[in-house]
């Protein structure tokens, strides 16, 4: 009724000049054909799916109700000629019935005055009637649904004072409405009436006893209808001249229940999201189905909820509130719809979408889903169900079916217990709960880093000891040496005869036994540790690029960040002090970041900004200056070592280099750190950073010169298995440097903390260096690379130091340090060492054995490449032995067409390239679309503001001048007063109303 | 294993472990230490499902919320009825989405929950200010707060409505690499 009452009004109004039918029938029409199909939901993305399952739901509340019913929400549906009658039928069939009223809200719905209109005149005589009932209904309906919330909002809406349009039922809608009102006049109408309607905009025309009855009212009065003057409330509404076309719609609901519309818009998004092929379509119709009640009560509760979205029949969405809403939908569900939200549609779609994954997948969405337990089991509950049907379904042999559930049940068990297994093998779960409970993440990261490393060294140690040791272990010939003890710090004298260094190993092919499998060793050798370098090479890569993704997605957006300061609360922390310190150091943190916003605008004189630049440069000049000296020192001492070694019979002499170097790692970086209190950054992270650049400077060019000494003057020195002897000296570095950590964990810091405890108090506790404690991780992980080429068992001489390490560290940490004061970057900072670890470290190693094992020559009289010219010399007769076999010619094909072809690698480059640039280009586009896409967001949330200021003001001035004419009815004086408290919700549904205003400039 | 068929079922266990981050040592672990927390109330043998809740004062004792500044907050935000009272199926949901293996959008999700003091589902300049005061015990001015409070929805309002939806902070924790690890 109302919503035909609707139409007249709009006629009478003369802006519904613009309503001439031809414009809303094209715009009518393009909507409704996806109304009908429910399978396609993403065909209309503005257009909110949900609604419909909404509807059908309430239809459902009457038995009778066939589900397919749900159309009627879809006025424009209506016109649609070529929507089949049939719909329109039922409907009328149970227009008449008062059990329905939730169909009967429609009318109200979709904001779309225009489809109600056409539709009204067009449908045939039972469907008008049915729209008509439904303003009754829907009124009624609040009756019926005493208990629901539904009743209150829905007259609230009604009687809202705000809506003066009432004139419009004393002028047009009256009469016609009145012609429309008895169910049985319109029987007659039906045939001929519905084609007019189409001609002609104005579907008084059509009903021709509408002037006949000029008084509305009585209409509305009688006896079918008791609640009927409820609805002549409802009439005003939608026949405000002020709001055409969809605005009606919307501005009928302010009142909408928050949830209901959050329901609506929010299931629109899940549609598209689920709508995807034939899983969606058979989700949604379950959706339709099993919509029950409660849902209904809910939906009903709100039938003006529905009407809303109609504004989408503009065609404007917005998509960043569709998406807010829906996700605000999501939070608001659980509480809402309790253990019932599954059977909403977005659960439907939810379950649709779940079934075709693999198990693996599920059980992770499902986990994922920010539902209480309940509901993730009744979730999985249903989704299995379905899926054994489905099962069933397809493969009709229900015994194979069950033969093959109760494979995968029992697969998943045996996983299950394996991923338990693996769980508790994981190192250190306990420790890392405390060390996070104490001092948060960022210091976590550090112990992170080192099981990380710890991990790779395992991995090498596994695949050089099964390829290179064991085999080489068969055939070892007996160990003459002495064995001293000193061995162990100088790495020389009896380990230089073990399957330790590479000149142990023999050059030959191993073979047990007659005719038993032939095992070369040369090969084994350079493939192992090739095979090791590229897969460190390529987890260091993934991982790197992992990192980079999730850390680096969008850096200066928020690069101030007080934001983050507050949300980023490590939630892990636990213990009481560090909470406390936490705290502290936070608002101490915050305090700060506030006073640099305050003096943001003071910009620094001149003179100022000279020093700073000065000290800085200084700082710079300086740190490069003592690590070049540093490097010319370590090159000369190495230089001279042999001499020196020479003149000193002492076997320890040779620790005389690693001392050094440990010593120059020890003590520059914190000559470094010192430097913080020449130079003043503005950034604490900019320090960091600068610390970081300085110290892996020094400690790669530190290492690099070593490289050089070794490769260039140890390497063609002549010495006799020079290979072996940089193995020592790798060995003897390695050691040194984690004796000097131990000495510096165990003693330097213990020494710190009772200095800063026991004597000068105002040093307090120091903060756990993440920064330099990650770097002598780096260093020593690059010297252990460079050094299994010489030294295989290296990898295992690091797994030992690192796991010592950790001990070691965690029991330093627990005793001597205090939570680090400022909020880290942690992740970031995790990703810069790795990128450390992969660009000056690995690839330094890679060049550095590249240029050995091309390059070089192997000693003559050592190892397993003794006599050959090159190290690669092996490959290549390799090689050249496999083309005489012609079973092999493939792998020999592969060599020279692809590893050995400089043309492979030039287009191989060349693709490369083209695709970079290519990816770069789009990345371009993408940077644009953000941007845009930014801008949008903000110039909606600035339209937004407006609209909810204008439409405040008008409800004001509306509510002024009705509110007498309201009061006289008891019930509706109540629903303005609800109205008032929910004033606030109003804001919600601000953007239909927005698009309404677009529609209409004129207002 | 022959404790925990007398608890669950093995039905109930795999549901669990469905919905969970956990494994079932540390399903039947967390249903041990929820047990602990009040023995007289909490039954061992759950086959039946009953329903029982453990009242907040002795869910915020434990040790890993009990210094927590928004202890109360993630008790309520976790709870069926938001009045901070633990079924075991909300103490098991609460300890998922803590735990390492949950994934930053879920945290994301609860953490807006948490942040949202005044359930409106947005977290306006209110729920900020009970933010900052929770985690900065009360050390800054109020002066400070405010301006703090503004400095954040100057940062994060995407939509500059003056208050943060979901899709604001998601917009912001998402991005920030140190959320919630």
């Amino acid at each position: 009724m109302s919503a035909y009452y609707r139409n007249n009004a709009y006629e009478e109004d003369p802006d519904a000049a613009y309503y001439s039918g031809s414009q809303n029938h094209p715009r009518g029409y393009l909507n409704t054909p996806n109304y009908p199909e429910p399978p396609d939901p993403l065909n209309n993305p503005d257009y909110p799916s949900t609604r419909r399952n909404p509807y059908s739901a309430d239809s459902r509340t009457g038995p009778d109700y066939p589900g397919s019913l749900a159309e009627p929400d879809y006025p424009g549906s209506q016109r649609n000629p070529d929507y089949p009658g049939n719909r329109h039928n039922p409907y009328a069939a149970d227009s008449r019935s008062s059990d329905y009223p939730a169909s009967w809200a429609e009318p109200d719905y979709p904001g779309s005055p225009p489809n109600p209109y056409h539709s009204g005149p067009s449908r045939e005589p039972d469907d008008s009637a049915s729209q008509r009932n439904p303003a009754f209904a829907g009124s009624r309906s609040s009756g019926n649904y005493a208990g629901s919330r539904t009743n209150p909002d829905y007259l609230g809406s009604l009687g809202e004072p705000d809506y003066p349009g009432a004139q419009g039922n004393t002028t047009s809608p009256g009469p016609s409405a009145k012609s429309n009102q008895p169910g049985s006049r319109r029987n007659p109408e039906s045939a001929g009436s519905r084609i007019n309607p189409y001609i002609d905009a104005l579907g008084q025309p059509d009903y021709p006893g509408a002037e006949n009855q000029p008084d509305p009212p009585n209409f509305w009065g009688e006896p079918d209808y008791p609640d009927a003057e409820d609805y002549r409330h409802a009439p005003n509404l939608w026949g405000e001249p002020d709001y055409p076309g969809a605005e009606n719609g919307s501005s009928e609901n302010p009142e909408m229940n928050r949830e209901m519309l959050s329901r609506t818009s929010s299931i629109r998004p899940s549609f598209h999201r689920g709508g995807d092929g034939p899983l969606g379509i058979l989700g949604r119709e379950d959706g339709d189905n099993p919509e029950n009640i409660e849902m209904t009560s809910m939906e009903m509760a709100n039938p003006y909820s529905h009407s809303v979205p109609g504004a989408p029949d503009r065609g404007y969405v917005n998509p960043a509130y569709v998406g807010d809403d829906g996700r605000g939908q999501a939070d608001r569900d659980p509480p809402l719809s309790g253990h019932d939200w599954f059977k909403s549609p977005q659960g439907q779609k939810l379950i649709a979408s779940l079934i075709p994954m693999t198990s693996r997948d599920r059980i992770k969405a499902i986990r994922n889903q920010p539902r209480t337990m309940d509901e993730k089991r009744n979730l999985r509950k249903i989704v299995e169900k379905e899926k054994s049907k489905q099962s069933r379904r397809i493969l009709e042999l229900t015994c194979c079916a069950q033969c093959l559930n109760s494979m995968s049940l029992t697969y998943r068990r045996v996983k299950n217990s394996l991923s338990e297994l693996l769980h508790s093998i994981n190192l250190w779960q306990k420790t890392f709960k405390v060390i996070r409970g104490k001092f948060g993440t960022s210091v976590l990261s550090y112990f992170n880093f080192l099981r990380w490393l710890l991990k790779f060294n395992v991995l090498a140690f596994v695949v050089t000891f099964s390829f290179i040791i064991i085999p080489q272990l068969t055939v070892a010939p007996k160990n003459h040496l002495q064995f001293t003890g000193l061995e162990f710090v100088t790495g020389a004298g009896y380990f230089s005869d073990t399957v330790m260094y590479y000149g142990f190993y023999t050059n030959s092919t191993i073979r047990h036994g007659d005719g038993g499998a032939s095992y070369n060793m040369q090969l084994a050798y350079i493939f192992t540790i090739g095979a090791y370098l590229v897969t460190c090479f390529f987890s260091l890569l993934f991982s790197m690029a992992r990192y980079f993704r999730n850390n680096f997605i969008n850096p200066h957006v928020y690069s101030r960040g007080i934001a983050k300061l507050i949300f980023c609360w490590d939630f892990t922390v636990t213990h009481e002090s560090a909470v406390k310190l936490k705290q502290k150091n936070l608002s101490t943190e915050i305090q700060e970041n506030l006073s640099e916003i305050r003096q943001e605008n003071v910009k620094l004189t001149f003179k100022q900004q000279l020093v700073h630049f000065s000290a800085h440069l200084a700082a710079w000049v300086v740190s490069t200056g003592v690590a070049i000296a540093c490097c010319v020192a370590v090159y000369y001492l190495a230089e001279n070592n042999s001499e020196f070694l020479a003149n000193h019979r002492d076997p320890g002499a040779v620790l005389l280099l690693p001392f050094v170097v440990s010593c120059i790692n020890l003590a520059v970086p914190r000559f470094y750190s010192m430097f913080r209190l020449v130079e003043h950054y503005e950034m604490p992270r900019h320090e960091v950073y600068s610390l970081l650049i300085r110290n892996i400077f020094l400690k790669i060019s530190i290492i690099g010169i070593l490289c050089y000494y070794w490769l260039n003057i140890v390497a063609l020195a002549g010495e006799e298995c020079w290979e072996t002897l940089i193995g020592q000296e790798i060995y003897r570095l390695l050691l040194m440097d984690f004796v000097f950590s131990l000495a510096d964990s165990l003693l330097g810091e213990f020494l710190r903390r009772i200095i800063g405890t026991r004597f000068i108090r105002s040093l307090g506790l120091q903060e756990f260096d993440i920064a330099r404690n990650v770097l002598e991780l780096i260093y020593a992980q690059t010297l252990v690379w460079i050094g299994t080429f010489f030294c295989p068992l290296l990898p295992f001489i690091q797994m030992i130091t690192l796991f010592i390490m950790f001990y070691v560290k965690n029991i330093s940490l627990m005793m001597n340090f205090q939570p680090p004061s400022k909020a880290w970057r942690a992740s970031q900072m995790m990703t810069f060492f790795i990128l450390l670890l992969f660009f000056p470290s690995l690839i330094g190693v890679l060049c550095t054995l590249a240029i050995t094992i091309w390059r070089l020559k192997p000693s003559a009289g050592c190892g397993p490449f003794r006599g050959l010219p090159f190290f690669i010399q092996s490959i290549y007769s390799w090689i050249d032995t496999l083309s005489k076999r012609p079973s092999y010619l493939w792998v020999v094909w592969i060599y020279q067409n692809l590893i050995g072809s400089v043309h492979f690698f030039f287009i191989l480059t060349l693709i490369v390239l083209i695709i970079t640039y290519l990816y770069w280009q789009i990345t371009e586009g993408r940077k644009i679309m953000i941007r845009l896409l930014h801008e949008q967001i903000i110039n909606e949330g600035k339209d937004k503001m407006f609209l909810i200021e204008k439409l405040l003001k008008l409800q004001d001035t509306e509510k002024r001048a009705n509110s007498t004419s309201f009061r006289l009815e008891g019930r509706d004086s109540e629903q303005s007063g609800s109205l008032r408290v929910r004033e606030h919700i109003d804001a919600r549904d601000l953007r239909f109303r927005r698009s309404v205003q677009e529609d209409n400039p004129k207002a | 294993m022959g404790n925990k068929q007398t608890v669950f079922t093995h039905e109930q266990l795999e549901a669990y472990q469905d919905c969970t981050f956990f494994t079932r040592k540390e399903i039947m672990r967390l249903f041990y230490r929820y047990q602990d927390l009040a023995p007289q109330l909490v039954p061992l043998d759950y086959t039946s499902c009953p329903d029982v809740k453990v009242p907040y004062e002795l869910i915020g004792s434990m040790p890993e919320l009990k210094d927590n500044p928004f202890r109360e907050r993630i008790a309520q935000v976790f709870s069926e009825d938001g009045d901070g009272h633990m079924t075991l199926d909300n103490f098991l949901d609460m300890f998922s989405v803590m735990s390492e293996m949950a994934p930053r959008d879920l945290k994301a999700y609860y953490a807006f929950k948490i942040y949202d003091f005044n359930n409106d589902d947005y977290i306006c300049a209110w729920d900020l200010e009970q933010t900052v005061t929770k985690l900065t015990r009360g050390e800054l001015s109020a002066e400070e707060v405010s301006l703090v409070c503004e400095k954040v929805l100057d940062e994060a309002d995407g939509d500059h409505d003056g208050r943060l939806s979901l899709e604001d902070f998601q917009n912001m924790i998402l991005r920030a690499p140190d959320f919630l690890r």
